[in-house]
């Protein structure tokens, strides 16, 4: 997005305007945002560490899970819990955006390793687990299937 | 141990990383928890772990000593020590090493000699991949893995190579290469302190941004900087050794040094092994393997050298001890 001043440079500034309760949204670039005095104006491309206590974000709101709030965030850096990001996902979206220049993380694949496991490392899985589980069942005293478990255990080792 | 020896591109690279962070669901972050709570974590892990491989050590059961070892070889972070809520998971030749209950409930880390950084992956994902079948990581669709900064979200990984750039250093040509790699969200920082200038001409490159990228395009992206920078050293070696003698007579100082000093700071036998280390790998000093350079510079550091020499001694003891190891282990 070109900004909204100049229409020239790339728009990397957002900056919330609040008239009246309408809130509006305007973008400018680096240096238009410096000529007309936003104050602590940070270039989205150079956000490595910035304070988060810059943001002063604080609405009240706390995470019904943990408690937090925004004030807690601003002081430490950290959330609560992983219920926070969907409690202030909205005042956050801002902050991801300044960081990581997205706010939106991609598609994730269930597993990592591109590597599957062969037959016989499936296999070697397979029995070391269900031995694991007869250790479980015997403390707690369950023969009968701790048995049956060891029958499981032949019959792929055969 | 993986840094004792020396593997791909090991001239210019000390070592690779690759450091995913994990959340389990259900448990509010590290630091909202009580200490009983901290080891309900502890405990799940340790069901968690494949027992034949891997192995869990309670943090308080580590003595300070250990613990700050373990910091100076790179393997857990200087905020862990002293961290008596949490635990190391590891594996025997340490190219796993998991902090249970830092910033995160889990910090899984990898590590590799030289630049390795795809075997480092293949081996953080086949543990992570076997741990998540049995504990439920937080993630959503929106940010990807929760976790307790939201400065490391999204694919939550940190990729990180130590690299070793003294002639780089010397040709002063390393700001501009740094500002480079801070465009396309590289960070780069000295090894020893987060601001340093990178005592020793060892410099750490990792990526910055972590959501909204898949782990293959923060691997490229590493792959592309540190291969480039790995190419800029070579030829600055060469360049800057065959100009004059300069180089190669600060390089036999340094060994000149090392080989009679009596008593020895930590920091000026990093600085001097640094340059030994370029020696070593130009093949300007051909009888010393690079290995052995490569151990010194951990094994000489204050709590490191008290675990190898099994004994407690003061600073002015330190720095005799210190001098005394390096003539008896330089060949």
């Amino acid at each position: 997005m070109k900004c909204q001043s100049c229409g020239k440079k790339e728009a990397t500034v957002r900056y919330y305007e609040n008239i009246n309760g309408l809130k509006q949204e305007v973008h400018f670039c680096i240096d238009c945002a410096n000529k007309v005095g936003l104050a602590n104006v940070i270039d989205i491309f150079s956000p490595m560490f910035l304070p988060i206590s810059e943001y002063h974000l604080d609405d009240g709101v706390a995470c019904k899970t943990c408690g937090y709030t925004l004030a807690d965030y601003s002081a430490t850096g950290l959330l609560g819990c992983p219920d926070c990001y969907e409690t202030f996902g909205s005042s956050l979206d801002d902050v991801f955006y300044k960081i990581h220049g997205k706010n939106r993380h991609i598609k994730m694949p269930d597993k990592l390793s591109k590597k599957s496991l062969s037959k016989e490392e499936a296999k070697n899985k397979e029995i070391k687990e269900l031995k694991n589980k007869i250790k479980e069942l015997i403390e707690e005293e369950k023969y009968e299937e701790a048995a049956k478990v060891r029958d499981e255990i032949k019959k792929l080792e055969r | 141990m993986w840094f004792n020896n020396i593997s791909k591109d090991s001239d210019v690279v000390i070592s690779s990383r690759v450091r995913f962070a994990r959340s389990i669901e259900g448990y509010k972050f590290p630091h909202m928890l009580n200490s009983k709570e901290l080891n309900m974590v502890i405990n799940l892990i340790d069901k968690a772990i494949d027992k034949d491989e891997y192995h869990l050590f309670k943090m308080r059961d580590i003595d300070e000593v250990t613990q700050n070892s373990l910091k100076e070889q790179h393997l857990i972070s200087k905020e862990f020590v002293g961290n008596n809520d949490g635990a190391i998971v590891s594996n025997e030749d340490n190219t796993i090493v998991v902090m249970v209950n830092e910033e995160d409930h889990l910090r899984i880390q990898s590590f590799e000699s030289g630049f390795n950084i795809d075997k480092c992956y293949e081996n953080i994902a086949r543990f992570t991949d076997a741990l998540s079948e049995k504990v439920k990581f937080a993630k959503s669709d929106k940010y990807g893995y929760l976790i307790s900064c939201p400065t490391n979200i999204g694919s939550a990984m940190r990729v990180s190579v130590m690299m070793h750039l003294p002639a780089l250093a010397k040709a002063k040509l390393l700001n501009k290469l740094f500002d480079q790699a801070m465009e396309i969200g590289i960070s780069v920082r000295g090894l020893y302190g987060e601001n340093s200038d990178g005592t020793g001409n060892i410099f750490q490159i990792s990526n910055q941004k972590t959501l909204g990228v898949s782990d293959e395009d923060i691997m490229y992206n590493i792959k592309l900087v540190v291969t480039s920078i790995i190419e800029q050293e070579r030829k600055a070696r060469e360049i800057l050794l065959k100009s004059n003698i300069a180089l190669e007579d600060s390089i036999y100082r340094a060994y000149g040094i090392l080989k009679n000093a009596r008593t020895i700071e930590e920091e000026e036998a990093l600085d001097l092994l640094s340059k030994v280390r370029l020696g070593v790998s130009a093949k300007v000093i051909p009888h010393i393997p690079l290995e052995q350079i490569q151990s010194l510079m951990v094994d000489i550091e204050p709590n490191t050298l008290k675990t190898i020499l099994k004994e407690e001694f003061n600073k002015e003891e330190e720095n005799n001890k210190r001098a005394e190891y390096i003539r008896k282990e330089l060949i």
